[in-house]
């Protein structure tokens, strides 16, 4: 029974976000859209997450991918929807470069090295002004699909759908016992035949890629780029907090989460104007200290509970005392 | 077949293993010494986890010294940690397929390998979807050694695989050792001499980095100096 309802809940859930343009009116939607970005963000930064390795350069990535995007239309000339592929081989190619050096780090080493590298990328590229604009930034001359709301949503949504496929693959596939591996026991996993550098590699220049198509995609959006508002922390912590609530390690958690505080962030704004990121903080310090696993970890622990070790011993002979 | 020559690493400025020498061939080897002896640091050599400063280290000819750990497992060397070392969050099932998944003469053949490993240990049958974690010492032992059985290795070696365990569960993993030996070959370091005599062909002793004796089982279980210093008689 769980497995064709693995796949019709997905199924039934993109249908319902596929139709939503079609029945909301342009506040919901822009919501939604901006809901969906910060899914196909917190998706990417959990799959990295999966090795053990905790990114805090999300803005980097995604500001670096919006950049990507806006220089290669307005100096190489390239239409949209290319320079939004662009955007995530740029970002892609950086990841794979820094990669070489940076996971080599681990723990709070490569952490804090991720967040260092967002900001390196936002003072080269606010002070680089002959090439990216500056402070002030770079203006597209004329958005995608002319700005045209329904097409923007589903081209979001379109981002999420291949960073749940990107995601799902990642599960299905030997990556997710390699990177399930590296993050229990490193010196195990390479015992195991685990080449770790590798997978590490993998996961990070994906999961940059999507970040850097989610800013391309942003930036085709809204037409403008700027270092302080592509790299803001916002695009770093909010993905992670989605993440963290609705539960790590797989694909269902990020989204499960981005819906939800989402949703939160623009009820909680319009009723606490600026005071909606401290009730924001008070659901993740809760979240952590109550609900590790997030709450699709916690509906998954309730389904799967291992069976009573006491019944599981019975005839296990010797090695079972 | 495994060649050591003259090996020699340590940590830092502080040798372990002082030119030591032997072999392991299509039998079952036991390395025995007391804590601090090197034998530990010697599996860590093996696989890559330490540098050598000195010596050669061969599988078949193969030069292990140039090779990182992954590379050493895909050569065909399995280990079963002193630790157990399993991973904690991943099922039994998981636990068994990671042994041979990204070994590339092990890959194909995971089915084939499973069930010999299930018909080795059939408890883990029943263990097959828990954690280790909810599982007991010798069952996670049972995973480790499955776990390292699944990469059809050349050789395989045990560290201390008695560590931990009560009596009669000792005497049960080297039974299964025994029935192992045919197999493949098998190195294994133990402080529990006399377990372990009943399951090897033949064994080293190793005292401060260098090995002192070397004979075969029945020689050790009468030489003086295991009987006095190992065997506590």
């Amino acid at each position: 029974m769980r497995r064709p309802l693995s796949f019709l809940i997905p199924l039934l859930a993109l249908a319902a976000a596929a139709l939503l343009p079609l029945v909301s009116g342009p506040y919901p939607l822009a919501v939604a859209r901006s809901v969906l970005t910060y899914m196909a963000l917190a998706i990417s930064w959990d799959m990295l997450l999966r090795s053990g390795q905790i990114s805090f350069g999300i803005a980097g990535f995604f500001g670096l991918g919006a950049y990507a995007a806006a220089l290669s239309v307005l100096r190489g000339g390239m239409s949209p929807i290319l320079s939004i592929l662009f955007a995530g081989v740029f970002a892609g190619a950086v990841a794979l470069i820094l990669g070489l050096v940076i996971l080599r780090l681990r723990a709070v080493y490569f952490s804090i090295t991720t967040l260092a590298l967002a900001e390196i990328f936002r003072v080269i590229i606010q002070n680089w002004s002959d090439f990216t604009g500056g402070p002030e930034g770079l203006v597209l001359p004329k958005l995608i699909f002319n700005g045209e709301s329904k097409s923007l949503y589903w081209l979001v949504l379109a981002a999420v759908v291949i960073a749940c496929a990107a995601s799902t693959m990642f599960e299905k596939s030997r990556i997710r016992l390699a990177l399930s591996a590296i993050r229990n026991n490193e010196q195990s996993a390479a015992a195991s035949g685990i080449g770790i550098f590798k997978y590490l590699l993998v996961a990070f220049v994906v999961s940059s890629f999507i970040q850097g198509i989610v800013g391309g995609i942003q930036l085709q959006g809204y037409g403008f780029a700027s270092p302080d508002a592509v790299f803001d922390s916002n695009y770093t912590l909010l993905p992670l907090a989605m993440a963290l609530l609705g539960g790590i390690h797989g694909t269902p958690g990020p989204v499960i989460g981005a819906l939800l505080l989402g949703i939160a962030a623009e009820f909680l704004k319009l009723h606490i104007p600026y005071g909606h990121l401290v009730v924001y903080g008070i659901i993740i310090v809760l979240v952590i200290l109550f609900m590790p696993q997030g709450l699709y970890g916690l509906l998954r622990s309730r389904r799967h509970a291992v069976a009573p070790v006491a019944e599981n011993r019975v005839d296990a002979g010797a090695w079972g005392k | 077949m495994l060649t050591i020559r003259n090996l020699e690493c340590g940590y830092g400025r502080l040798p372990v293993l002082r030119g030591v020498s032997f072999d392991v061939g299509a039998e079952s080897v036991g390395l025995f010494g007391p804590n601090g002896a090197g034998k530990t640091t010697l599996i860590s050599a093996l696989l890559g986890m330490v540098r050598p400063t000195a010596g050669t280290l061969e599988l078949d000819g193969q030069n292990l010294a140039a090779l990182s750990t992954y590379q050493i497992a895909r050569a065909g060397i399995a280990l079963v940690p002193q630790e157990r070392e399993l991973f904690p969050a991943m099922s039994v099932a998981d636990n068994l397929e990671l042994g041979a998944a990204y070994i590339p003469h092990a890959r194909d053949m995971i089915d084939e390998r499973r069930e010999s490993v299930l018909g080795l240990f059939p408890i883990l049958k029943e263990r097959f979807r828990q954690l280790p974690g909810t599982m007991s010492g010798g069952q996670q032992r049972m995973v480790a050694i499955g776990r390292a059985l699944m990469a059809n290795p050349k050789l395989l070696i045990l560290d201390e695989p008695s560590l931990g365990l009560q009596p009669s569960i000792v005497a049960e993993v080297f039974e299964k050792l025994a029935q192992l030996k045919t197999s493949m070959s098998i190195l294994v370091t133990e402080q529990n001499v006399r377990e372990s005599l009943k399951a090897i062909d033949r064994g080293y002793v190793l005292e401060n980095g260098r090995v002192i004796l070397e004979d075969t089982a029945e020689g050790l279980l009468h030489n003086p100096h295991v009987i006095s210093s190992y065997l506590g008689i």
